[in-house]
């Protein structure tokens, strides 16, 4: 019941997610169309600049620049909200999938307290049937109805049932082929990640393994490309 | 016939042809011979019952596990397929196991000759196979025979002598790898291999159909039926078998009566009769996988079978060797028989060694007389006997252990059997009857609890039913007894002989239905009605035993693992879970999904920057170009003294002296504001901004000192950004690329004849000093940047030495202008007290001096940048100030700045660099000097002090602060100027005059870098340094001496001796002759050539002929020597009244050689040693001596070892004595300072 509960309670929370990603990915297209508008301006702007660079004066020149410049602060304007749309639905994903994380736990914990308390239980059955046996020395055998196709091995049923069954419940992850890669070997993430602290890192993450790490470091970390390059500034 | 094992579990395998694992070939060769099949054999003909005159006529033919004997008489018929097919189907029921086995041991052994899994194709050829010849049939129509027999394809081969075998390389094991296949992916698919009754079954159908006028059925099409009926059968029976506890907690081995089960010694259950033996028990070594079947059920199904050694019915048979029946039990008991195997436990042998006294013993429990054979009571003295089956029936003590017997060889081991009779039985504590106690067949799982003879007894009653009483037996049974076993054995007949319980599913017909959809046959429900009957009959005669293993051992497992879940509510929970575990997997994709855009936002934004730097470049490649050249630019400015305006309220008398402010601020707006559109406007700002500096700051503060540096530093980035600029090819109106790149012009060749024709100084005398200077350094920034090659390193040099020597001159040009310029520059910015130099200037040479300036004394010192990297190795940047400042003239200002008494005495730190701190030293230095050069006026001393410093103080271009302080110095300095001016052409034949002035000028530097730490004395670089420095002197001065050169050599003779053209001579000789060799030529005309007359005596501080110099040859130390004349008269020439050696004609030629081989001018040199030594050396290996003390005090200690040192110190010696001999002043005292 309680697994019920809870779980229930994740289904009332993620019913708005698709909507939400719905309205936020809508959101980041317009964006995205009008960067696009923008670079068609930066276009034009740039042909005229060409066009009549010779016969204007410097004011004008620089004029005409600060327009193209000016699309071009808008364009990473949008850019910049286009990105942090994309974290934040990153996010708001990623929390929702924490909080299943957690309520699946519980719910297998819970089911691992039901099964462990029902094959308890089967087991004393069998037990106390086959005390009865010995007891009354009942030599009775219903062995016709037990059906007969195979040779059955006695006393073999103590293994744990979890164990029988878990394998068959955990399914396989399909491998995504476009799962994004991350570190310098661009593999997928695995294992232990290390985030650059460098806001502008191109690759961000790190395996902890290829950047020759075993604990997290203390303080901050940048990545072997971006400590070159801050390097030579 | 010994059937050892048998192997567990062909599930599929029925009839002929079963066996077969999956994917085993079917394709036999086309025609093959076919197992014998026992159909026309009589089977039960025993050997026993043959005569031996039937014996002879017989052929025994042992296959598939039984005897079959053919007559010789027979006739042995080819038969077909079809004709055999019919038998064999009815045959194959009955055959089941037995024939399989054989016939798969058969086919094992051709297997290898066959090619695997071809299951299709040979499944045609199967179709059509033909009938085996060893077959036995009765013929009934003798023309088919013939005809088949016509028909038979005889097989041609022949032998291929080429052929050799060649044995493939085993495969390493990593190319192997087993992939199971799911059981989803194994429903799909067909699973059920047909077998040779399948083939049969499906002919006949087919036969019958195409003569219906249907479309045969293919064998995929049935295997695939086939497999569907069997699913469908096992989810039939999974819903049946979910009610039924397959495993039974009461079973018990029928063998020993006990119910341990342990995982070695499992108890097994036949398919069949479901008969519970241990392994050990029945000799089942291996746990077969699917099904088991005892030995009768396999052997004997349909009928049951006595033992032959006790009446009693049921239990766990095996064979006999010679084909009949016993107990296991009673072989083991009866001390006669024994297993010829002793693992598998068959056959049972020796039935026929048991002596006549047993078979006669009566059985005292069944009473029954001459029925099989029986044991006794081992008490002593009991003669009781009973058969073993009854003996377990009446749970008699029976004990087997293991009895360690110690024998004569040795110790063996034996199994001590005891059975007692009832009354015998050893006393059990808990047993009721006396007779009865504790007793195990095997020990060792002995279970006391269970133990106990009444268990015993109830499972042997169960187990072992009487078998049909012969009448002569039954008298002495009690009738009860016999009710009891009549009733009994009915019981146990129904319950039990009834069975094989044929777990057959029927399968409904709405299934059936549905099994046949998804299947395009003609008259399909008909078709499935009897593929349904057919199969429903193979399951049958398989004992319901499914046909596909897998699924059959999959059902055991959905069974066992049913039964692990008795909780619905748990299943439940499970479909929850995956549920849940679903929605994580799609939150998962949902996030990676996320991420990617994420990551592809981030990439569009950094292509949106790029995209912006890209126009950008496009656009205006020259603002980019610019401004990356200010901020280098900036860069250098790294106090910042530059970056801002300066501030008007905080200096308002700045524009008093600077009309024009600049700064990288106003340039950074200025080029933002598109207003630069070259590289040469942002350079004319940048000196604008520099000379500003310059200007208004006094020379010794830091800002001076920063606008020097930052001059110099910047000179070369705007040089590079022109280049740069140049390369690119960008449009100067547009500052955008041209369309065209400019036309890359062949670097190595067209370049090497312009940089060529610019070496030779007349093609560059249109221009001016400045220009060339200009022109020559781009060419040498240029040649540096470029490859290595031959021809570089050579241009590189030829260049720099052209640089030098422009620069040279035009700091000589320079000097000659400065102090006026500088007091110029003072005076505008500071004092009026030097207004009185200022007639002196003349205006336009003021004017064009900061311009000229700036590249001339900004070039030489920018060690940080690459223009000159020839340059730079002599003279790493490391050096610093310091050292820089004794190179250029403009670094040498900087370092003046440090104090005024440093500066002050910045001159004689060149002499001694240990006195470099002091003031004193270098002025007792200079005092000394003074005095050593006694031919001077009688004025000079006091003079020759005062100018000195204040020539010092000029040089350091101090004069403003000396003059601050004591203003007539300065007044004073131009006098001394005019003076010294004067006094070179008064006494030009003076030699005296000369050295003074050349140990003023040229000489201290040279002996700083011969001997300074860091300097090496031969570096080229160096020689156009010294010369500014030299050059400090006095307008006057300078005029002079810059003129003289040249006349000297024309005067004197000496150039024609050279042989050597001026240009070239300029170009070997030391930088202050070639400097002033060509400023006499070239822009020297207006000054140098008027004053050439009068001042040829003045020439002679160079090295004049008869000078004493310290000559440096190459591993020695400096060595005192005096300058000869090579041209001097032969017959010899007096100087002073002092004879001159004449130099032999042998050093002459050797002379003109070498100068031809240097390209320089060399000076003849007479050494003062011992032998008098002739050599010719460079100019700049030749170093004044004598005039000034403290160099020489160094030259004398110069020497490493003691011994040279000494030499020297003689040399110096006989020089100081041949120099005063030649003065005329005999009272000098050699060495009288060391």
């Amino acid at each position: 019941k309680m697994a019920k509960m809870y779980l229930e309670h994740y289904l009332d929370s993620i019913e708005g997610l698709p909507n939400e990603l719905q309205r936020n990915f809508t959101l980041m297209s317009e964006l995205d169309s009008r960067t696009e508008e923008k670079k068609d301006e930066i276009d034009k702007l740039a042909a005229e600049y060409i066009a009549n660079v010779k016969n204007l004066a410097s004011e004008q020149r620089v004029q005409h620049l600060q327009r193209i410049e000016g699309a071009y602060s808008k364009c990473k304007e949008y850019s910049d909200d286009k990105v942090q749309l994309a974290m934040q639905i990153y996010e708001m994903v990623d929390k929702h999938i924490r909080r299943l994380d957690a309520d699946l736990a519980r719910f297998e914990n819970d089911l691992k307290d039901k099964l462990d308390s029902s094959s308890h239980e089967s087991s004393d059955e069998k037990k106390s049937r086959k005390d009865k046996n010995n007891k009354d020395k009942r030599a009775t055998r219903d062995k016709t109805e037990s059906d007969s196709d195979s040779p059955s091995l006695k006393k073999q049923k103590n293994s744990d049932p979890l164990l029988a069954m878990h394998p068959s419940d955990v399914l396989d992850m399909p491998v995504d082929p476009n799962e994004p890669t991350y570190c310098l070997c661009s593999q997928v993430s695995y294992g232990e990640m290390i985030g650059c602290d460098n806001l502008d890192c191109p690759i961000e993450w790190f395996h902890f393994a290829c950047v020759g790490l075993s604990t997290k470091p203390k303080g901050k970390w940048y990545c072997p490309r971006c400590t070159q390059e801050m390097k030579k500034k | 016939m010994r059937r050892l094992k048998k192997r567990g579990g062909q599930p599929w395998g029925c009839g002929l042809g079963a066996g077969r694992g999956r994917g085993r070939g079917r394709a036999g060769p086309e025609i093959r011979f076919r197992p014998s099949s026992p159909c026309r054999l009589d089977l039960s003909v025993t050997r026993e019952t043959l005569t031996y005159a039937q014996a002879q006529k017989m052929v025994e033919v042992e296959l598939e596990g039984r005897l079959h004997r053919i007559n010789i008489s027979d006739p042995l018929s080819v038969i077909t397929e079809d004709e055999v097919m019919a038998e064999d189907l009815a045959e194959c029921n009955s055959n089941k196991e037995n024939s399989e086995q054989s016939l798969g041991r058969a086919k094992q052994g051709r297997k290898a000759a066959a090619a695997k899994g071809r299951k299709k194709e040979g499944k045609q050829a199967q179709g059509r196979r033909h009938g085996d010849p060893k077959n036995v049939k009765k013929q009934t129509d003798p023309s088919t025979y013939s005809q088949l027999a016509g028909s038979l394809p005889e097989p041609t081969f022949r032998v291929l002598d080429s052929y050799t075998p060649s044995e493939a390389a085993a495969l390493p094991v990593a190319y192997y790898r087993y992939m199971e296949k799911s059981g989803e992916e194994l429903d799909m698919e067909a699973e059920y291999d047909m077998d040779e009754q399948d083939m049969a079954w499906l002919d006949m159908v087919n036969q019958k159909r195409v003569s219906d006028g249907h479309a045969s059925v293919s064998p995929d099409t049935f295997e695939l039926l086939i497999d569907r009926l069997e699913q469908e059968s096992i989810l039939e029976s999974r819903s049946q078998a979910l009610s039924q506890n397959t495993i039974d907690e009461d079973a018990f081995c029928c063998i020993c009566l006990d119910d341990e089960c342990l995982n070695s010694n499992v108890i097994l259950f036949c398919d069949i009769c479901n008969l519970a033996v241990h392994q050990e028990c029945y000799g089942v070594p291996y746990i077969p996988e699917g099904q088991w079947l005892c030995r009768r059920c396999l052997q004997s199904p349909s009928r049951p079978v006595d033992c032959v050694l006790c009446p009693n019915r049921g239990g766990a048979f095996k064979q006999t060797s010679d084909g009949s029946w016993a107990h296991v039990i009673c072989a083991i008991w009866i001390p006669e028989v024994c297993f010829a195997n002793t693992v598998f436990l068959e056959p049972v042998e020796g039935v026929k060694n048991i002596p006549p006294a047993r078979w006669k013993l009566t059985c005292y429990l069944c009473k029954q007389k001459g029925r099989g054979a029986s044991i006794q009571c081992h008490k002593a003295n009991c003669y009781r006997a009973f058969h073993v089956t009854c003996a377990q029936r009446a749970g008699l003590f029976m004990k087997i252990e293991p009895v360690r017997e110690a024998a004569a060889n040795g110790t063996t081991f034996a199994v001590k059997k005891t059975a007692f009779c009832e009354n015998h039985s050893p006393p059990a504590g808990r047993g009721q009857k006396g007779a009865r106690a504790e007793g195990e067949e095997e020990e060792d799982e002995e279970e006391e609890e269970e133990n106990d003879p009444a268990t015993r007894c109830s499972r042997g009653q169960r187990v072992y039913t009487r078998g049909p009483s012969t009448p002569q037996n039954q008298r002495g049974n009690k009738k009860g007894q016999k009710q009891q076993q009549k009733g009994r054995r009915s019981s146990e007949v129904t319950g039990r002989r009834s069975v094989p319980l044929l777990l057959v599913p029927q399968i409904p017909s709405y299934r059936l239905n549905k099994i046949c959809t998804g299947v395009a046959v003609q008259r399909k429900n008909q078709f499935m009605q009897r593929l349904h009957n057919y199969w429903l009959l193979k399951r049958h005669s398989r004992n319901g035993v499914p046909l596909i293993r897998r699924l059959h051992s999959h059902l055991q497992n959905q069974r066992t693992a049913e039964q692990r879940e008795p909780d619905a509510r748990l299943l439940a929970m499970r479909e929850k879970l995956k549920y849940w575990q679903k929605l994580r997997q799609d939150l998962e994709k949902a996030r990676l999904l996320v991420e990617l855009i994420r990551k592809r936002e981030r990439l569009k934004r950094e292509q949106m920057k790029i995209d912006q730097a890209v126009l950008e470049l496009q656009l205006t490649p020259a603002t980019v170009l610019l401004r990356s050249t200010l901020e280098q630019l900036q860069e250098k400015d790294s106090a910042g003294i530059f970056t801002m305006p300066v501030n008007l309220k905080e200096v308002p008398d700045y524009l008093e002296f600077v009309s024009q402010p600049m700064d990288f601020f106003t340039m950074r707006k200025k080029l933002e504001s598109q207003a630069y559109r070259t590289v040469s406007d942002l350079e004319s700002d940048f000196n604008l901004m520099v000379s500003n500096c310059l200007r208004y700051n006094d020379s010794d503060t830091v800002f001076h000192h920063a606008a020097l540096q930052l001059q110099e530093v910047g000179g070369a980035i705007l040089r590079h950004a022109q280049r740069q600029a140049f390369t690119t090819g960008l449009d100067p109106n547009t500052g955008m690329h041209l369309p065209a790149k400019p036309n890359k012009r062949n670097p190595y060749q067209s370049f090497w004849e312009e940089v060529d024709s610019l070496l030779v100084p007349e093609n560059r005398l249109h221009l001016s000093p400045e220009e060339q200077l200009k022109s020559l350094l781009e060419k040498l920034d240029f040649i540096t940047s470029m490859r290595t090659s031959g021809g570089r390193t050579k241009r590189v040099r030829l260049l720099r030495r052209e640089i030098n020597s422009i620069r040279h001159k035009l700091s000589l040009q320079q000097r000659a202008s400065s102090p006026l310029r500088n007091g110029n520059l003072r005076a505008g910015e500071k004092s009026a007290e030097h207004r009185g130099t200022m007639p002196i200037v003349s205006p336009t040479r003021e004017q064009g001096n900061p311009n000229s300036k700036s590249p001339a004394s900004q070039e030489p010192s920018c060690p940080a940048s690459s223009p000159l990297p020839g340059d730079a190795p002599p003279n790493p940047p490391i050096f610093g100030p310091e050292n820089s400042g004794t190179r250029t003239p403009g670094l040498c200002k900087l370092q003046k700045s440090r104090g005024r008494k440093r500066s002050d005495c910045q001159e004689q730190s060149l002499f001694d660099p240990d006195t470099k701190d002091g003031g004193i030293p270098c002025l007792t230095g200079d005092a000394v000097n003074g005095l050593s050069s006694p031919v001077t006026p009688p004025a000079s001393p006091v003079l020759g002090v005062g100018r000195r410093t204040s020539v010092l103080f000029q040089k350091a271009k101090n004069g403003t602060r000396l003059k601050k302080t004591k203003p007539a110095n300065r007044l004073h300095n131009g006098d001394t100027a005019e003076d010294s001016s004067n006094g070179g052409p008064i006494s030009p034949s003076e030699p005296s005059e000369a050295t003074l002035l050349s140990v003023q000028t040229s000489p201290p530097p040279r002996h700083l870098r011969s001997r300074g730490p860091s300097a090496s004395s031969e570096s080229e670089l160096e020689k156009p340094e010294s010369p500014p420095k030299d050059s400090v002197l006095t307008n006057g001065f300078k005029k002079h001496r810059d003129g003289t050169p040249e006349v000297q050599g024309a005067a004197r003779s000496q150039e024609p001796h050279s042989g050597i053209p001026p240009p070239k001579r300029s170009r070997g000789k030391p930088a202050l002759s070639k400097a002033a060799a060509q400023e006499g030529r070239s822009a020297d005309s207006t000054s140098g050539r008027s004053i050439l007359g009068p001042s040829q005596s003045e020439e002679e501080e160079q090295l004049a002929p008869l000078n004493l110099v310290w000559a440096k040859c190459r591993g020695y130390p400096s060595y005192p020597a005096m300058m000869v004349d090579p041209n001097m008269p032969r017959e010899g020439l007096f100087h002073n009244g002092i004879p001159i050696p004449v130099p032999p004609r042998d050093v002459l030629q050797l002379g003109k050689r070498r100068q031809a081989e240097a390209e320089e001018k060399l000076y003849l040199v007479l050494f003062f040693d011992a032998k008098r030594t002739w050599q010719w050396l460079p100019r700049d290996k030749l170093h004044h001596l004598g005039m000034d003390e403290t160099a020489d005090k160094l030259r004398l200690v110069e020497g490493k070892k003691p011994s040279v040192r000494k030499s020297v110190h003689t040399a110096y010696d006989r020089a100081i004595m041949h120099l005063s001999h030649v003065r005329g002043n005999a009272s000098f005292a050699p060495s009288n300072f060391i």
